[in-house]
């Protein structure tokens, strides 16, 4: 999970001229989640969620941006976000597919699923369509055992899967508007 | 062995087959207002009644044994602690980072019943004198995370948690209680990884000692417990210790006892699968064919995880196998782990199920051992070989070996992962050999006799 290569010698951080952390949004940080850790860098991890959430990923600058309002070096911000599956540093796609691929799915068939998706998406478990419409994961044990095999679309649990529903969620997905990352 | 009522379930229908089934009730998220008027927060009150030193006590001599997998009794945990110095914040994590594969019962708790678990978390900051709770949840516990969120802010809103003491009592010691979601990492589960990742780091175990009771987050005395073992503490308080150690079993081993219930939640190949609340000891045959329908499609039974991938294989001829805590000497596995058995037919192929969960393990390694990191990385590659018929004898030889040379027990790492991959692989390829044999080709060493 915790060795992904970083080109750090070479990498050119893309900016922009709008801040991840205006002055609201410090505002609002500071109150709602910082308040709730008695050190600080506690707050990391919620805002990097925060990020993640509304970005679906978390940008260089905005890595920079929450080392200083965090008072700790961007190097503690890229080791937390590489660290955790949830976070990427590459954008996530617009419906993010996470297929269970652990002992209990895996007992319970989950092989068509992630072949269906493979075939449907034409990406490999990890990749982005070109299009930036949806990521493929295969995630491990999601914790719902009982109804394998399962998936997550974004944040939604899908329990007992098939093929067909597989197709159906996909194509309401596609229909999702845009802006609409998130069921 | 069944309960005659529910004790950790009472108010989620459908987890003690025949007692209470819920065959109409459907299962809905039980308000604040709800749980107060089915007897909720009375024993909160109760234990506010009694010395914080007694409250101990009492689940020191109910022998409650952690329900997150090692087994080890909270009292006993919770008298670490040191004395209250009065020079900052003590600490209790609530470990929902419920990651292991086969493991969904705390799920069950969050989603249907989540004052239970609020109200075991009180009566523990009352007891340990502390006065910050952090629940830490896991990332893909979506759902589970906002019932929980709105679950503190009620209690918060009835007087629970917050300034004023708990349940506003003059007196009581004042708790906040936060919500923290991890972000998809296995290693959390690890009670120092934990701490870490509230720290905002990665969720690097830390070298022990120091142990968490006297230095633990952002460094001072912190307690980590699992859901269902601050839920359990509830029932204690309410009924008593007599009435506790009257459900479950004495060791036949010499060993602790098990006492009292424990959500088991049963996956794989049976009828009805779903988390159920059964007295400790019950069997693994009674659990699959009284509460769980049988065994799908009418198969045979072949094996079963027996609490979570990290504690091993139950093999064919352990179908009857006691699920309590003497389970890992009785059996030959890791331990009871979660309670949570994935059971396997006769179609099952074993070395998929390896392969499978040293791909966990692989996926699932921090990288912060050396032993670890790099061995189950190896483990996968050589099941993947054996699965695809492209490994040689030496290649098992090899496979055992790496298996007994990483991990808390030969003392090369610093947490027990590596331990739970070693269980899994030893016992998976001990008890089903055959089949691992009849995979790879076998490798000739010749050997050359001298004449003289």
């Amino acid at each position: 999970m915790s060795w992904k290569t970083k080109p750090s010698s070479t990498l050119q951080i893309p900016r922009r001229a709008e801040p991840y952390v205006c002055a609201s949004v410090a505002e609002r940080w500071e109150r709602e989640i910082v308040a709730k850790y008695h050190v600080r860098k506690g707050a990391l991890m919620p805002i990097l969620h925060e990020i993640q959430h509304e970005h679906r990923c978390i940008p260089y600058q905005a890595m920079v941006e929450i080392a200083r309002f965090l008072g700790i070096s961007p190097a503690e911000v890229l080791d937390c976000a590489t660290f955790y599956e949830e976070f990427s540093l590459e954008p996530r796609g617009r419906c993010t597919i996470g297929i269970c691929q652990s002992i209990a799915c895996e007992a319970c068939d989950h092989k068509p699923l992630l072949d269906h998706c493979r075939r449907t998406l034409g990406i490999e478990p990890g990749e982005t369509t070109a299009d930036g419409s949806f990521t493929l994961l295969a995630m491990e044990c999601l914790g719902s055992c009982d109804t394998a095999p399962v998936a997550l679309f974004n944040e939604t649990l899908h329990e007992k899967l098939d093929v067909p529903t597989v197709d159906r969620l996909i194509a309401q997905a596609r229909q999702a508007p845009a802006g609409g990352h998130h069921h | 062995m069944r309960l005659t009522e529910p004790v950790l379930t009472k108010r989620i229908p459908g987890c003690v087959p025949g007692v209470n089934d819920g065959g109409t009730a459907a299962r809905t998220t039980v308000s604040f207002e709800q749980y107060k008027a089915t007897g909720g927060y009375a024993s909160l009150a109760k234990a506010l009644d009694m010395e914080p030193a007694k409250v101990i006590e009492l689940v020191k001599e109910a022998v409650v044994r952690g329900r997150g997998g090692a087994g080890f009794p909270a009292g006993l945990k919770w008298s670490f602690l040191p004395q209250d110095d009065g020079a900052g914040h003590r600490y209790l994590c609530i470990n929902c980072d419920e990651a292991e594969p086969g493991t969904f019962k705390d799920r069950l708790l969050c989603d249907f019943d989540p004052h239970l678990i609020l109200e075991g978390i009180a009566i523990a900051c009352h007891a340990c004198k502390l006065d910050t709770a952090y629940f830490f949840i896991r990332g893909e516990y979506h759902h589970q995370a906002k019932v929980m969120e709105k679950a503190i802010q009620e209690a918060y809103a009835g007087g629970v948690f917050g300034k004023g003491g708990l349940l506003r009592r003059a007196g009581a010691i004042s708790v906040d209680c936060f919500l923290h979601r991890s972000a998809g990492a296995y290693i959390c589960g690890e009670e120092t990884g934990l701490l870490e990742a509230i720290e905002g780091k990665r969720g690097w175990p830390r070298v022990k000692p120091p142990f968490p009771a006297v230095k633990g987050l952002f460094g001072r005395p912190t307690i980590i417990n699992n859901v269902e073992t601050l839920a359990a503490v509830v029932p204690i308080v309410e009924k008593g210790v007599a009435w506790w150690k009257g459900i479950g079993v004495e060791s036949s081993l010499g060993g602790m006892p098990s006492y009292g219930t424990k959500l088991m939640g049963v996956s794989g190949h049976v009828n009805r699968p779903g988390v159920f609340e059964a007295p400790l000891g019950v069997k693994l045959s009674t659990l699959v064919n009284d509460y769980c329908g049988g065994m799908r499609k009418g198969k045979r039974f072949k094996g079963a995880i027996a609490g979570g991938v990290s504690m091993g294989v139950l093999g064919t001829d352990q179908f009857d196998a006691a699920m309590d805590f003497d389970i890992g000497r009785a059996c030959n596995v890791l331990g009871l782990g979660t309670a949570c058995p994935t059971i396997f037919d006769e179609d099952t192929d074993m070395v998929m199920v390896a392969r499978n969960i040293a791909r966990f393990f692989k996926n699932e390694s921090c990288g912060q051992c050396t032993p670890c990191r790099e061995g189950s990385g190896w483990i996968y590659k050589l099941l993947c070989r054996i699965e695809q018929g492209q490994a040689t004898t030496a290649d098992l030889d090899l496979l055992l070996e790496l298996g007994m040379s990483m991990g808390l027990t030969p003392g090369t790492t610093i947490c027990g992962l590596a331990d739970g991959n070693n269980w899994a692989i030893r016992t998976i390829v001990g008890k089903f050999r055959g089949e691992f044999e009849k995979r790879v080709k076998p490798k000739f060493v010749p050997v050359h006799v001298s004449a003289h």
